[in-house]
């Protein structure tokens, strides 16, 4: 499987897999932060997702309490780089739905704390939300989460091992 | 030689065929592996929640206040309902500067107060201060001593990101105002109403809230609750 470049110089198909590795464990250490910040206090991710005002509370504390773990998962996935295009996909549909969410809350006029890492809720009197720079964040994760959809195969990861054992 | 090397080109074909076939499957069971794996950690997440919730113990209300709402003062005709968080800065900062027009409200007979003493920032505290302070301040209520014990907390407001005070601290300002050492420190250390407390807070979140301060004349809400604000509200209402 390994290729020589027999030219020298730092060829794409060459450092390509190895920034794909970088990319990978980019996105993984979002995911893992993001899970990490919101794992402890899971009420206070349903009231986070709740602060949305996008479903009833009912629901929004299953799905706050649900996320964290997903978002642990998607990073160890990421991590051991299983799977590593589906996850790579559902990470893009979940950062378009957060997109999504924020991008409503600032249509509506909320003034809420996107409760990306942690917190969320509704921001003090005299604190501005900061919508601009969340989604923007968002979006950079969305195209470390593309590359890997194009190129899921990275060196460090198990998708390249079984890859190998087939010989 | 030509029809063996046809022969050699079509069983590479097959192998290249069978390699893609292999690879195909591979590819679909690791992405349905990995599908259940994540619906797996969610479900997990969403009994975790479920499990916290239940451990907590019996939901029983302090005196004045309901399964799902806080402490109430007084009894016009009225109704403002605050959302309050003992850990939360502009909450002490609130009642700094309107608690007096509030009791004055109180003291006119032009109001009914309901304090929802809500626990959103217990991450705030590495002690979960919001969750135990509220508690306490429930035993308070059982002695009678709410409003006096609520104000005594926001007096001596923990910084954010500390420990927040310590249950025996919690017990040393409540036998301070005269409330009974046993019964009062039992309450507090055992934490009898931290599952009310739970209560108040999902309550407040189901009706919108999802900040603190949040105050609400007759369930309006009052965007910039200055003295004069809520004074007007109220003379609106009533």
């Amino acid at each position: 499987m390994s290729v020589t470049t027999v030219t020298g110089g730092a060829s794409w198909p060459a450092i390509r897999p190895w920034l794909g590795t970088l990319v990978r464990l980019g996105l993984a250490a979002v995911w893992l932060f993001a899970g990490g910040a919101k794992v402890g206090d899971l009420a206070g991710s349903g009231r986070a997702v709740n602060a949305y005002q996008v479903m009833p509370f009912e629901v929004a504390k299953v799905i706050g309490a649900a996320l964290p773990f997903v978002e642990l998962t998607l990073g160890v996935l990421l991590v051991v780089g299983l799977a590593t295009r589906v996850v790579a996909a559902i990470s893009s549909a979940l950062l378009l739905v957060f997109i999504a969410g924020i991008s409503s809350a600032w249509a509506r006029g909320l003034s809420i704390d996107c409760g990306c890492f942690g917190s969320g809720g509704q921001l003090a009197a005299g604190q501005s939300p900061s919508y601009g720079p969340e989604i923007a964040r968002d979006v950079g994760f969305l195209v470390l989460a593309a590359f890997l959809i194009i190129w899921p195969l990275t060196r460090w990861s198990v998708d390249r091992w079984l890859e190998g054992n087939d010989g | 030689m030509a029809r063996r090397a046809d022969k050699k080109s079509a069983a590479r074909v097959v192998r290249a065929q069978m390699a893609a076939e292999r690879r195909r499957k591979r590819t679909m069971w690791t992405s349905i592996a990995a599908v259940a794996v994540l619906v797996i950690a969610g479900l997990i997440g969403w009994g975790v929640y479920e499990s916290q919730r239940s451990d907590a113990g019996p939901l029983v209300a302090p005196a004045s206040a309901t399964t799902t709402t806080g402490e109430t003062i007084g009894s016009g005709p009225v109704t403002i309902s605050l959302y309050e968080d003992f850990i939360c800065p502009h909450c002490r900062d609130f009642e700094a500067q309107t608690g007096s027009t509030i009791d004055g409200l109180v003291g006119a007979g032009k109001v009914k107060v309901v304090y929802n003493t809500v626990a959103f920032l217990d991450p705030a505290s590495t002690t979960q201060y919001s969750t135990r302070s509220a508690a306490a301040a429930a035993c308070a209520a059982d002695g009678g001593k709410f409003k006096e014990y609520h104000d005594a907390l926001f007096a001596q407001q923990p910084a954010e990101g500390s420990a927040g005070l310590s249950n025996d601290q919690l017990i040393s300002i409540g036998t301070g105002l005269g409330l009974p050492n046993d019964s009062f420190s039992q309450c507090v250390n055992s934490g009898k109403f931290k599952p009310w407390v739970n209560s108040v807070t999902d309550e407040a979140s189901s009706n919108g809230v999802s900040g603190t301060p949040t105050v609400m004349v007759n369930g309006q809400v009052v965007a910039n609750p200055t003295p004069d604000a809520i004074t007007a509200a109220v003379n609106a209402a009533g």
